[in-house]
């Protein structure tokens, strides 16, 4: 897959060798955390809207967790340490689909129940991490859980590619029935919809995506982009055509400005946090927004 | 367009330790406007949705279907986040189309959105947010959304809650023409007066059946024997 990933890199810091963009642009890490940028944005911030509507914030973030014991996991069956993707593929997948199967069977609330399988997977973590401890630097779960966008390479652009165009053609047909399914269940039901299997479906997209995104934004972070831009939206609008396309801008102008501002103007700031924090401040700027200008004026209580 | 007839052979239905109904039999007319009545908890919901498919009851409900299968369903109430960036426009195409909605109605339903719209007296609403509408208007949203493909059945759950005078003639008339037009209707009713002037069957449960037949018949044994308060006070009940 590398040649695909040379054109537009060398399209890019051709650009940067004639001067036209700034000379960070020179170094292929830069334009591969661009590109992966490029990528996560849209992604996140679509998938986000849906995240935010079938209120899953925190299974995301249980998910993300999971990819921490999915990564102690690999180490211990031997995979890479620095790229155990089918150890957190797997560990995540069963995890998801397990929660919500409980999750039909229990009829417990969501957080409740999440609650609890995120402690359990965190124990288990945590377990296999001593275990792991005397074979890899435990440092790697600094990247697990912050990510590091600026280090990724063809393998996990490739991974992220995959799961990019995977989300796209099954979340697209899909939308508007999960849509509906998390609005009205027994409406979908009679429209012809499998809400428990759309379900399925949907965990399996936040699992995969979130998993794919470990690597380069980070277990914590991807939780955070699939929430901040997608709340920012919904700030400022009233369709969900508005709050899709809203947040997918916001999400991709936080991820870019996060992987170039930082080095642009020198600043200390690791990339992850720079995406984060730029998607924050949008965020506070809509709920400035929202007070103040008239329109979105409603009720007190 | 010819709604199908649906039989109930010993219907039960027991959650957890609650038997919520027993032994229900029955047969609902082709074309026929059939109202389902009783007190709250009386297991109303529970068979309307047992008839969907959504409940694990005994028994057999058989639904003899013509060419045309569309149910319309217009649940009790539209339960969610009324902070949703839902509009109404939205809300229409996504129960009726495929392509995503952010990406805007589909053409071929556009002009079917507006028109159900306005029948249900809510011309140029569809840009409204849906959690800003009055509990009235989401009932009215609610039954349009029911009209989109063409059913051959509507199955109403409480349709009229909340609404005005207007919408409850509004929906009234189109509950009626869609019978006339050979639709097969089931609604669950706590209006006797509007039972009385519109149904042609009715069935009376509270677990099991109470009173069930000719709508007309049933309600005058009923006021009888004192159970439709509200009907004897205006002395409506057809001869």
């Amino acid at each position: 897959m590398s040649w695909l990933y040379d054109i537009p890199r060398d399209y890019i810091i051709g650009l940067a060798d004639q001067g036209v963009i700034h000379y960070t642009f020179l170094y292929a890490f830069v334009v591969n955390g661009f590109l992966c940028a490029l990528v996560v944005g849209p992604l996140l911030g679509g998938i986000g809207t849906m995240v935010v509507i079938k209120r899953m914030a925190f299974f995301s973030q249980a998910v993300g967790h999971a990819a921490l014991t999915g990564v102690a996991v690999g180490v211990i069956i031997g995979e890479s340490y620095t790229a155990p993707y089918v150890s957190m593929f797997s560990f995540c997948i069963l995890f998801g689909l397990f929660l919500n199967f409980a999750k039909n069977r229990t009829k417990m609330s969501s957080d409740t129940l999440i609650g609890v399988f995120l402690s359990i997977s965190l124990a288990i973590g945590a377990t296999a991490l001593l275990w792991v401890s005397a074979r890899v630097n435990t440092h790697i779960l600094d990247t697990v859980m912050f990510g590091s966008i600026l280090t990724v390479n063809d393998t996990d652009m490739t991974v992220l590619l995959v799961t990019t165009l995977v989300t796209a053609l099954v979340a697209l047909p899909l939308y508007n029935q999960m849509l509906l399914a998390s609005l009205n269940p027994s409406l979908a039901h009679v429209r012809g919809i499998n809400v428990h299997l759309l379900e399925y479906v949907f965990v399996l997209l936040v699992t995969i995506l979130t998993v794919a995104c470990v690597k380069i934004v980070g277990a914590v972070l991807v939780e955070a982009l699939l929430l901040i831009p997608a709340a920012a939206a919904r700030n400022l609008n009233r369709s969900i055509r508005g709050f899709v396309i809203w947040s997918i801008i916001f999400s991709t102008a936080s991820c870019l400005i996060g992987v170039y501002a930082p080095m642009r103007w020198d600043l200390p700031v690791p990339s992850g946090g720079a995406i984060i924090l730029t998607a924050a401040m949008i965020f506070l700027a809509t709920m400035i927004i929202r007070m103040l200008v008239p329109r979105f004026r409603e009720a007190t209580l | 367009m010819q709604g199908p007839s649906v039989e109930f052979e010993h219907v039960g239905l027991t959650l957890g330790n609650t038997r919520i109904l027993e032994n229900i039999s029955f047969s609902i007319r082709a074309g026929s406007i059939h109202c389902i009545i009783g007190a709250n908890g009386g297991g109303k919901t529970s068979l309307v949705r047992s008839m969907l498919g959504q409940m694990p009851h005994t028994g057999r409900i058989t639904m003899h279907w013509h060419e045309n299968r569309v149910i319309g369903y217009v649940p009790q109430t539209l339960d969610f986040d009324k902070t949703l960036p839902v509009t109404v426009n939205d809300f229409m195409a996504m129960t009726c189309q495929r392509r995503p909605v952010f990406l805007g109605s589909a053409r071929s339903r556009r002009g079917q959105i507006e028109d159900v719209l306005s029948r249900m007296g809510l011309e140029g609403k569809g840009k409204y947010k849906l959690g800003n509408l009055s509990g009235g208007e989401r009932q009215r949203v609610l039954f349009a959304q029911a009209l989109i493909p063409e059913p051959a059945m509507l199955v109403l759950d409480e349709p009229m809650t909340g609404l005005d005078v207007a919408g409850r003639e509004i929906l009234e008339r189109s509950i009626v023409e869609f019978a006339r037009a050979g639709g097969t209707v089931v609604w669950i009713n706590h209006d006797i007066v509007q039972v009385n002037e519109t149904a042609d069957t009715l069935t009376y449960i509270d677990r099991e059946i109470r009173l069930q037949g000719d709508a007309r018949e049933v309600l005058k044994g009923g006021v009888a024997a004192g159970l439709f308060p509200s009907l004897a006070l205006g002395s409506t009940v057809a001869s």
